[in-house]
């Protein structure tokens, strides 16, 4: 029996699980995939929204600002590399401009610090340069960049050292409601619980549906982005994109932007359509065409666009979707359910939710506390202890680090610097990586611009020799996506053992 | 700190043909830094015959070729540690490297070798839509997969592109039991080798379709087939013609790209056709005392002209100590590639650096029949030679002899062109 059970581990789930942790309660996350973050929280644009577009009044907006203003610490706790690069939006006409003002009047009534109306000049003194067309634009200085699925994983592996269960692979069935509580019920077993908190991301709708007579609906709106390779780290510092005035996908997007990653790649997106598969994060012909065509006819107005004057498609490295959970209300749906008691939502969480997720996490929790009691803990440990990666030590700490383990000197990822020490830390970490993907996305290790080529079949070789398997069992992503499979000599050779 | 004559960067092929042959010259403290497990680099994973016809005029498999190499080295007892990653090189010919033994170390050498080989082009870079299951290699990671660790990448096989590696594969991969169903090739002919062609899809029946290209990735878990259709002339796919194949495996043979980061880094100019550095008819880079040799310079088809280079660029690097480091640069002579084609090396020739023959090797950016090559020294044509097919796919070479050059005091520019017939 436990007190809390979060249903999904992306941004939502994590953060609840670690605003949870710090009570008295015995609490477990329940995920259908074979890792945790493995849905919308992991392909998205990895903007810390400053708020300055979100509508005055919604829960968007409110949550926004007050999630925005939580990352620094937040972030500082947990060793999650976060930056507030600052959000441009220029603008290139004078309809541009009146949405310029419109948008400056709904950052002062959101209360976002800072925002400003620039001229050229204005900013020019922010980027060294913009094309000629470009008269001005929106300022926004709090906007920031965080990797979504590093700071997910920060907070599960800290909500797990604050003993929170986890349980992978286990998909909700059914939910039934007794008077003591719930019993969820997923492919694997039965988990019983008091408190029921619903962050199931696109398929929000349906655990919300299970449970409580005031249905929902999410839609899942596809985005997608186009990653370049970090040579170009050097020409991309903020968040630009243009006023999204008369952009394509109907102004379902902050914009078409072009921002630096904190790993230094270049992220290019996204648009948005809306799609009827709630897993599908496949990208699309159109889709990428679109992203393409967009930063091909307006390079030119970027800063980047000094050094390199075309959009430069040799250094495309890569482009991924991810599915935005939208309500069909258009705001965020949290706190807890009208007509069952002790069920929480935190769904619709979409745009600006990555930014919004803490400052939900936190009020949903305060209030269940207050009106159930919640007992705070005195063993909360909210700082995690987190390892320098080899890519940022400079030499004389990497020269420690070899010195104290062996294998920080064997560099495995070529491209990202990954050692064979941390690949096997990944593995052997709280809430241990158990298959390629899941090595990479804790690493890095294959996100370089030869994408695995090289260090695919090794970083399958660690996991098969650290996981105790036959390499014919180590997976891409979980079951189901083997990459080995035995050669018939080999298999004839098995058999006859 | 102990200076280094060499360091080469890299146990491949070319490296060990530039520390051979700068040893053979007079250098004595030569050391090859290899990230693999053993010397021979890619040359290992390539157990298919067929390499070594030119430089010992018979056929043998890429371990054993390489292994003539390493047994020299051996032989020389030229120094090397392996399992080591270069992090870091300066123009002061200052090498940071890491391994697990010795840790972190930052070594001096007089001169250095770029050596580091290719990578390939990854699924990332051609923007296909779809999902990402497991199952999509490029064509030299299933080889290494099939041939190194021995395991199955997959049985039932598309392969796009036709570069040599997908060609090899397409043959391995049958030979191991799969069913390869077709080679789709973008372009309107092949970037492989033509007996590559004839021995590793044409002798299997393999289909091999030009202007075709993969739309569509499908498959969650693991690949479960993709869409091709064939391509119009500005590379969009033509309606109608998408044609779903199942299988289970997607290799890539799209391209191989020289790893030039560390090069980068250090600020040595690249030619950004070849991807590789601007190098001087001594292989020398813009950076003086680093040259480089092999596929870091530009993607070769055949070993042999990988081994040939490096040895003249090692060869470069002994005499470059001889004259303590000073060398002549006085006259500079550009080279240029155009109407068709796309690069030369070198790029630069200083030509009272040495009285030799300048050997240039160049790619063409389609294919030509009963055309001619054309060489110009500044606008006079002083060598035309006539060629049945040049294709994309064959590197092209061009020798001049020092008595033509030094007809020309004045020579500014050699232009090398495709006239047609």
């Amino acid at each position: 029996m436990y007190d809390a059970i979060i249903i999904g581990s992306g941004i939502s789930g994590a953060s609840l699980a670690y605003e949870l942790a710090a009570y008295k309660l015995r609490i477990a996350v329940i995920e259908k995939g074979s890792d945790i973050c493995s849905g919308t929280s992991r392909g998205n644009s990895a903007t810390v929204h400053s708020g300055h577009d979100a509508a005055y009044g919604t829960q968007k907006a409110l949550y926004n600002v007050m999630g925005n203003a939580m990352f620094d610490q937040l972030c500082s706790d947990l060793k999650v590399p976060f930056i507030r690069n600052g959000t441009i939006l220029f603008a290139i006409n004078e309809a541009d401009m009146e949405e310029v003002r419109r948008l400056k009047h709904n950052a002062d009534k959101n209360h976002v610090p800072g925002v400003e109306v620039l001229d050229r000049d204005g900013l020019l003194r922010i980027e060294h340069y913009f094309g000629p067309d470009v008269i001005g634009g929106l300022y926004a200085p709090t906007g920031g960049i965080v990797c979504p699925y590093t700071l997910v994983i920060a907070l599960c592996e800290q909500a797990l050292r604050n003993h929170v269960d986890f349980f992978l692979n286990n998909k909700v069935m059914c939910i039934q409601k007794n008077a003591t509580g719930f019993f969820v019920t997923t492919n694997k077993t039965v988990f019983q619980t008091r408190f029921l908190f619903n962050c199931a991301g696109t398929h929000a709708d349906e655990i919300n549906n299970m449970v409580s007579s005031n249905k929902i609906t999410i839609l899942p709106r596809k985005g997608e982005h186009i990653l370049l390779d970090k040579k170009l780290a050097p020409y991309v510092r903020a968040t630009i994109s243009q006023t999204p005035v008369n952009l394509p996908s109907g102004g379902h997007t902050k914009g078409m932007g072009i921002m630096p990653s904190v790993d230094k790649t270049i992220i290019l997106g996204c648009d948005a359509h809306d799609v009827t598969d709630k897993d599908d994060t496949a990208t699309t012909a159109i889709g990428l065409d679109e992203i393409t065509s967009y930063f091909e006819k307006n390079w030119r107005h970027l800063p980047i666009s000094e050094k390199i004057p075309k959009f430069p498609h040799n250094r495309i490295i890569n482009a991924f979707g991810g599915l935005r959970p939208h309500s069909t209300t258009d705001d965020f749906i949290i706190g807890e359910s009208e007509d069952v008691a002790g069920f929480f939502n935190m769904a619709g969480i979409e745009s600006p939710g990555l930014t919004a997720a803490p400052a939900i996490a936190k009020k949903i929790v305060q209030d269940a506390a207050e009106k159930y009691h919640f007992e705070k803990t005195d063993v909360f440990i909210p700082t995690r202890d987190h390892v320098k990666p080899f890519r940022d030590m400079n030499d004389e700490e990497r020269r420690q680090a070899v010195m104290e383990n062996k294998e920080y000197g064997d560099i495995v990822c070529r491209c990202e610097m990954v050692t064979k020490a941390e690949i096997k830390a990944a593995i052997h970490s709280p809430l241990g990586a158990t298959n390629v993907n899941a090595v990479k996305m804790r690493t890095r290790a294959g996100m370089g611009r030869c994408q695995g080529g090289f260090c695919s079949p090794v970083v399958a070789k660690i996991l098969a020799e650290e996981l105790s398997i036959d390499l014919t069992e180590v997976t891409q992503s979980g079951e189901g996506s083997n990459i080995f499979f035995p050669k018939n000599g080999n298999q004839a050779k098995r058999n006859s053992q | 700190m102990k200076t280094y004559d060499l360091i080469v960067i890299g146990g491949g092929p070319a490296g060990m043909a530039a520390a051979i042959s700068a040893r053979e010259n007079g250098c004595e403290d030569v050391l090859i830094l290899e990230r693999g497990s053993s010397l021979g680099g890619i040359l290992n994973q390539c157990i298919h015959n067929g390499f070594g016809l030119l430089t010992f005029h018979e056929e043998l498999t890429g371990p054993e070729y390489a292994a003539r190499y390493a047994e020299k080295i051996c032989a020389l007892n030229i120094d090397y540690q392996l399992n080591t990653t270069v992090i870091r090189i300066d123009r002061e010919k200052k090498v940071t490297a890491i391994n697990a033994d010795k840790g972190l170390q930052i070594l001096q050498s007089k001169t250095i070798i770029l050596a580091m080989g290719c990578r390939e082009r990854p699924r990332g870079a051609l923007n296909i839509p779809g999902s990402r299951p497991a199952g999509i290699f490029s064509a030299g990671t299933a080889q290494r997969i099939i041939n190194i660790d021995g395991y199955m990448p997959g049985h039932n096989v598309v392969i796009l592109g036709s570069g040599d590696i997908g060609l090899i594969m397409a043959r391995r991969m049958t030979l191991e039991g799969a069913k390869v169903k077709v080679v789709a090739e973008l372009m309107p002919y092949s970037s492989g080798l033509k007996r590559n062609i004839v021995q590793c899809l044409d002798d299997f029946g393999i289909p091999l379709k030009f202007r075709t290209s993969v739309v569509k990735i499908h498959g969650d878990k693991r690949l479960t087939g993709v869409t091709l259709a064939r391509m119009d002339d500005r590379n969009k796919p033509i309606p109608d013609t998408e044609e779903f194949y199942e299988c289970d495996t997607l290799l890539l043979s799209v391209g191989l790209i020289p790893e030039n980061e560390i090069s980068d880094e250090a600020g040595i100019p690249l030619d950004p056709s070849t991807c590789g550095p601007v190098v001087n008819n001594d292989f020398e880079t813009e950076a003086e005392g680093i040259f480089a040799c092999g596929n870091v310079l530009h993607v070769h088809d055949l070993v042999d002209f990988v081994s040939q280079e490096a040895a003249s660029a090692g060869k470069n690097a002994a005499c470059y100590i001889r004259r303590n480091g000073l060398s002549n640069k006085e006259r500079t002579v550009r080279l240029f590639g155009s109407d068709g084609v796309r690069y030369t090396v070198p790029q630069i020739l200083n030509p009272d650096r040495k009285d030799e023959d300048l050997t240039v090797r160049f790619r063409v950016g389609e294919v030509y029949q009963n055309a001619f090559i054309s060489v110009f020294f500044n606008d006079q044509c002083i060598l035309r030679r006539k060629k049945p097919i040049v294709t994309p796919g064959e590197m092209e070479l061009i020798k001049l002899r020092k008595e033509q050059i030094n007809q020309f005091p004045d020579l500014k520019s050699i232009t090398i062109k495709i006239e047609k017939g």
